[in-house]
C-alpha cells in the first residue's frame, strides 16, 4: 500500500508543511509522507538532518545509488521492530554449519527451479532448451547431496552459467546479446540491465527486510562480513528469474529499449537517465502485479510475496516450521 | 488485508479563505494533489481516520465543507481531463 518513489532529476528533497516536498527544475512537487515507503535516489538530491530525522519517525527508508547506478548505500532509520531474539537465532543458525547449510541449499534450490521455470515457460513456446534444461535439472540433483557451503556456491554459479547462456535464444532483439556475464563494469547493454535489475531487486527486499524482525547483515548462503547487508542477496537468489529476468525478457521482446538508452562510459556500458526510469516502470509494475496464491487463497503481489519469505525465514529461525522456499508455478 | 483495508478517495472542499490553507496541508500529508480543492489518492481505513480527525480539528462546521468520494476500487472508473493537467500522482521524479 505504501509505496516506492524514484528520484532521477537533481534537486532537493525536504520537510514542509508536515510532508515531503521535492524541488527540482520542473517545480515543486509535493509528496504525501503518509503514501511513502522508501525513496530510491539516482539524482543529485540535496536534503538536511531535519529530513532525516522526519523519514525515521515516518519509517521510511532512502536508498541512494552513483552517477553509474550502482548501490551505495541507505539511510535505514533505527530498527523499529528490534528483536533480540531473532538475531540471536539468526547467529545460531549461522554459526551452526549443518543449520548454515540447510537453510543455504534452500535458497539455490529455489533459484535453480525459479531458473528452470522460466526456461519452461519458453520452452513451451517453441525455442529449444532442452539441454539447458537436462544440465539445470541434474544440477538441481546434485543440490540434495550433503555438501559444503562452497560447493553450494559452486553449483549455484554452474547453474546461472547455463541460465543466462539462454539469454541469446529468448531475446529476439540481436541488438542485445549476452556473450558473458560481466558485472563491473558492465561491459555490454545486457550486462547493465541485469546488473541494474539486481540493484533494484536486493533494495526492494532490503526494505521488506525492515518490516520484519530479521537483521539484513546475517546472511545465510552469502558470507557475513562486516561490510555489507547479505541475508537480501540470499533471498533475492529466489526472485532474481521470476522477477529481474522476466521484467527484462518484456522490455527488450517488446522493443521499450534501445540504444538510445544507453550511455557507454568508463569501459562499461550503463542505462541514461531515461532508459532507468522505463526500467523502474516496468520493474514496478512487476512488483504490483499479483498472483494467486495457494495456502492463502487469495491474490498478493510479487512485493507481498517477497515479505512472506522473509516471514516463512523467521518461522524457521524460531523452529516453528522449516523454510521452504517459494517456487513459482508457471 | 495485507496493509488494512484500503480504498481510493477523492477529496474536494470548499473553505472560507483564512483556513484554506490549512486544510490543504493537512489534506497534502495523506492524499495527492489534483487542482484547486481536489485531492486523490489510495488510503487504509485508519489513514482515512486520521485524516477526517485532522480535518474536523480545523474546519469551522458551520461554514466550511469537505466532500470525500469513496472507491473500494477504481478498476471500473476512468478520468478524463480536458485542458490543462495540473497536479496528479508521479511516483518517478
Amino acid at each position: 500500500m505504501k509505496k516506492t518513489f524514484y528520484i532521477f532529476s537533481n534537486g532537493e528533497l525536504h520537510r514542509k508543511e508536515n510532508t515531503l516536498c521535492f524541488e527540482g527544475d520542473k517545480g515543486r512537487q509535493y509528496i504525501p509522507v503518509e503514501s511513502v515507503s522508501e525513496f530510491l535516489i539516482f539524482g543529485e538530491v540535496t536534503m538536511n538532518k531535519k529530513l532525516l530525522e522526519f523519514l525515521s519517525q515516518q519509517e521510511i527508508l532512502l536508498h541512494f545509488f552513483n552517477y553509474y547506478g550502482y548501490y551505495i548505500g541507505t539511510f535505514y532509520p533505527r530498527e523499529h521492530y528490534n528483536s533480540g531474539l531473532i538475531i540471536l537465532k539468526q547467529a545460531e543458525h549461522y554459526l551452526d554449519d549443518t543449520k548454515r547449510i540447510e537453510l543455504a541449499r534452500k535458497f539455490v534450490e529455489g533459484a535453480v527451479a525459479n531458473m528452470l521455470r522460466v526456461l519452461k515457460y519458453y520452452a513451451a513456446r517453441g525455442i529449444d532448451l532442452a539441454p539447458y534444461i537436462e544440465e539445470l535439472e541434474s544440477i538441481s540433483g546434485k543440490l540434495k547431496e550433503n555438501s559444503t557451503i562452497e560447493q553450494l556456491m559452486a553449483l549455484e554459479g554452474l547453474a546461472r552459467e547455463a541460465y543466462y547462456e539462454t539469454f541469446n535464444l529468448i531475446i529476439e532483439d540481436p541488438e542485445f546479446r549476452l556473450d558473458k556475464r560481466e558485472k563491473r563494469p558492465p561491459t555490454t547493454r545486457l550486462n547493465s540491465l541485469i546488473s541494474f535489475g539486481n540493484s533494484l531487486l536486493y533494495v526492494a527486499l532490503l526494505s521488506e527486510i525492515y518490516k520484519t524482525h530479521l537483521d539484513p547483515r546475517i546472511g545465510f548462503l552469502h558470507s557475513t562480513n562486516s561490510r555489507r547487508f547479505t541475508l537480501n542477496l540470499d533471498v533475492a537468489e529466489i526472485f532474481k528469474p521470476i522477477i529481474v529476468d522476466r521484467t527484462l525478457f518484456s522490455l527488450l521482446n517488446k522493443r521499450m529499449l534501445d540504444s538510445s538508452h544507453f550511455v557507454k562510459e568508463l569501459n562499461g556500458v550503463y542505462l541514461n537517465e531515461k532508459g532507468r526510469a522505463i526500467f523502474v516502470n516496468e520493474f514496478e509494475n512487476k512488483l504490483a502485479s499479483t498472483i494467486k496464491h495457494d495456502k492463502l487463497k487469495r491474490n498478493v503481489s510479487y512485493r507481498y510475496l517477497m515479505r512472506m519469505e522473509l516471514f516463512k525465514l523467521e518461522k524457521h529461525l524460531i523452529g516453528e516450521e522449516n523454510y521452504e522456499p517459494f517456487l513459482a508455478r508457471w | 488485508m495485507q496493509d488494512g483495508r484500503k480504498m481510493y478517495v477523492i477529496m474536494v472542499y470548499d473553505i472560507k479563505v483564512e483556513r484554506v490553507n490549512k486544510i490543504l496541508r493537512i489534506a497534502r500529508k495523506y492524499l495527492t494533489w489534483i487542482q484547486n480543492s481536489v485531492l486523490e489518492g489510495e488510503i487504509t481505513d485508519a489513514k482515512f481516520e486520521r485524516l477526517k480527525y485532522e480535518l474536523r480539528e480545523a474546519i469551522d462546521e458551520a461554514e466550511d465543507s469537505v466532500v470525500f468520494y469513496l472507491l473500494r476500487t477504481t478498476r471500473y472508473s476512468s478520468r478524463e481531463i480536458m485542458g490543462v493537467q495540473k497536479g496528479g500522482e508521479i511516483r518517478i521524479l
